[in-house]
């Protein structure tokens, strides 16, 4: 059924498509360029950044290293759970970081239902939609990005991109030749539906709440400024 | 006709509609003049769609190579029929019982759900809106929030009657939330075959595009051993950075966001380091007649990225509703694609429904000259003789007349004051000699006096004095 439909559709689109090398489609496709990226809030992709990733109903802190970051975790989960437990994929970055010091007890592996708290490393943030990019892996599962009641996620500076063709670029640079991870996913936000009464609601079917951390080198005005301008993207 | 005049009379769905034609425009407005130069952006990805389309056996093919490099299953469906069946049999051989699904018009427009009950299967749309209209037994009233018909009240009705879960509030549009948050949540975790859509497949990658904001269709992704991806042959774009800019018109275009909460791209099963996702996956491409509409002078159609703002910026939508299209896909963009999906025969109401205003042109983000596709079915409508022979005999009449502007003014400057005078009391007429079809199914208003000519002509005079 399916081997017949397929020689019958590709002959059709065979009769309509205009002929050309391969080479030739490349080139025109090549010449066709990219689209230029949305409108930034702030010519400091930092603070563009931490701008939508506010506007996108999340929350954000800066961390200048990594220890402070724990510190920053540890607070959120005690502030938000009463207590220290989280779950994180195998993820080498997040095992190197002194957890202890905050009395946090990451759990390393798949996300379960019920957990509270999943943290993330992305690969990626980017600065025109507010986004982080995560690959799905051992370093972290599918599940982690979906079913925690809150999201956590430590980002790097210097994996900080302007756009989404720059964010495209890095991703390409990550894989061998033709080898994609399984998912690639932009997260922008805490999941959230309109479908009752075309009311905004958080929390729809994945977590109700999406906290980042930029880590590195931001200077504390850049998250001021961007508190400021996510006011006026809303 | 029925059906709207059926929706015209629910004055709770028309205050609702009407809202949301005034509220989901302005958002997407907004939205559009925070991007930038949103106008280039839908230039720019008319030029890569062409090419695409141009190209479509190049891009298919090397689509399908990728895909299977990537451990997918591919199948290719002719018709809906087939699509059905090809995951029906994929259901059947892994012995699966529950399904959950995400949100996809494909499968609305082959009737899967109802081919996989048939066949057994327990079918959950996890889609908030979705799940409240298969709940409720209905079918979407909108492509991109398909129960915005339903109100909080009806709604809540609804839970109460489908969940036993006892006695509770359910008084807030957080508490309907929250309940089909934790009744869904089950039906993920315990899936044996999960279903989604796909808003746009990458040919460089083999991987597809996933779109959304409650992240059903990701925990449908990830979570049950089996993933099938319905989806159609016109899906298909070059390169990812080509989705991304679709990406960008679509989040605008349908809610007025300047990003949706999740973007994802799902390559394939489970890689051998993973510890989670799907084992085996599957991609069934749907044609359906999209080949024959490639081949016609509707190709333009093809180009629709299914955002709904044609529907939201639709007078005729707004007054009547999704239900009253009859079939899966309505507003401007449905009545361009239903036509020719069945049949012009039995859709031929739907061109004739427009009012030509433009407005869906205006804002189409995938620049479709929807009101030119429309006036052309018209067009064929009545060369193949479809349209009753009084009425294309009165457009033979009237076309003959317009040729002849002095007979028409003195005409019209005739009966105009004449039908004006016969309706003066009820401002309106029930029935007209030769019209039955027409006041049928509404009345006609009665002319206000004089011509728009005269009316014209006066203004102009009152100008020069």
């Amino acid at each position: 059924m399916s081997e017949a439909s397929r020689n019958d559709i590709l002959a059709r689109l065979r009769g309509t498509s205009a002929s050309a090398t391969p080479e030739q489609i490349a080139r025109k496709l090549k010449a066709l360029g990219y689209a230029a990226p949305a409108r930034m809030p702030s010519a400091d992709p930092r603070t563009a950044f931490l701008a939508n990733v506010l506007a996108n109903k999340g929350s954000a802190e800066l961390a200048a290293d990594r220890k402070i970051a724990v510190q920053m975790v540890g607070k959120y989960l005690y502030q938000r759970f009463r207590t220290y437990k989280l779950v994180a994929g195998n993820d080498p970055r997040i095992a190197a970081m002194p957890w202890r010091d905050a009395g946090v007890l990451p759990r390393f592996g798949a996300a379960e239902n019920g957990d509270t708290a999943a943290l993330s490393y992305a690969r990626l943030a980017v600065a025109e939609t507010g986004s982080v990019v995560t690959y799905t892996g051992r370093a972290n599962p599918g599940r982690n990005n979906l079913l925690p009641e809150d999201h956590l996620v430590l980002v790097n500076t210097e994996d900080l991109v302007v756009s989404l063709e720059d964010a495209w670029q890095r991703i390409r640079r990550d894989q061998p030749a033709d080898h994609w991870p399984r998912g690639i996913q932009f997260i922008a936000g805490p999941s959230s539906t309109a479908d009752v009464e075309a009311q905004l609601v958080m929390g729809a079917h994945g977590p109700r709440r999406w906290h980042v951390i930029l880590v590195g080198d931001t200077p504390p005005q850049a998250l001021v400024d961007a508190v400021k301008l996510a006011a006026t993207l809303t | 006709m029925e059906q709207a005049s059926a929706a015209l009379r629910d004055s709770d769905k028309v205050e609702r509609r009407d809202l949301l034609g005034l509220f989901l425009p302005l958002a997407r407005d907004a939205a559009a003049e925070r991007y930038g130069d949103f106008d280039a952006l839908r230039a720019h990805m008319k030029r890569v769609r062409s090419h695409t389309m141009e190209h479509l056996d190049h891009y298919l093919g090397q689509f399908e190579e990728t895909a299977l490099r990537n451990g997918n299953q591919v199948h290719y469906a002719g018709n809906g029929d087939e699509m059905n069946n090809i995951v029906l049999d994929i259901c059947q051989q892994h012995g699966a019982r529950r399904i959950a699904k995400g949100k996809s018009m494909v499968t609305e427009e082959t009737g899967l759900n109802e081919h996989l009950q048939l066949g057994g299967f327990d079918v959950t749309e996890t889609d908030l809106g979705e799940y409240i209209i298969q709940q409720a037994g209905e079918t979407p009233s909108h492509i991109v929030g398909p129960a915005l018909h339903k109100s909080l009240a009806e709604i809540r009705q609804l839970f109460l009657e489908k969940h036993s879960l006892g006695e509770r509030a359910l008084e807030q549009v957080t508490d309907i939330v929250t309940e089909a948050r934790s009744v869904l949540r089950d039906h993920f975790l315990k899936a044996d075959i999960g279903i989604i859509g796909a808003n746009a497949l990458v040919a460089e990658s083999g991987t597809s595009m996933l779109v959304t904001n409650e992240g059903n269709g990701d925990l449908c992704a990830n979570l049950p051993p089996v993933l099938i991806i319905c989806t159609t042959l016109e899906r298909i774009l070059p390169r990812a950075e080509d989705a991304m800019a679709l990406q960008r018109l679509l989040v605008r275009s349908a809610t007025g966001q300047p990003q949706t909460c999740y973007t994802s791209f799902y390559s394939g099963p489970r890689r051998e380091d993973e510890i989670d996702g799907p084992l085996e996956t599957h991609i069934v491409l749907l044609d359906n007649k999209r080949s024959d509409i490639l081949a016609s002078d509707y190709r333009e159609i093809l180009d629709c990225i299914r955002c709904g703002a044609c529907l939201n910026a639709c007078p005729i939508y707004v007054g009547v509703g999704g239900h009253a299209y009859g079939w899966v896909y309505p507003g401007p963009m449905g009545s361009v694609l239903t036509p020719l999906l069945t049949s012009l025969e039995e859709s031929n109401a739907l061109p004739n429904a427009c009012t030509s205003c433009g407005r869906c042109a205006e804002i189409c983000p995938a620049n479709i000259p929807l009101p030119d596709l429309l006036r052309d079915l018209r067009h064929e409508e009545t060369l193949r003789k479809l349209s009753p022979i009084r009425w294309r005999r009165g457009l033979r009449v009237h076309a003959w007349l317009l040729g002849k502007p002095r007979l028409y003014h003195q005409l019209t400057g005739f009966l105009m004051p004449l039908l004006a005078w016969l309706g003066r009391r009820r401002g309106a007429f029930h029935t007209l000699p030769f019209a039955g079809g027409w006041t049928g199914h509404r009345d006609f208003p009665a002319p206000q006096g004089g011509t728009f000519m005269k009316r014209y002509q006066a203004a102009q005079r009152r100008k020069k004095a």
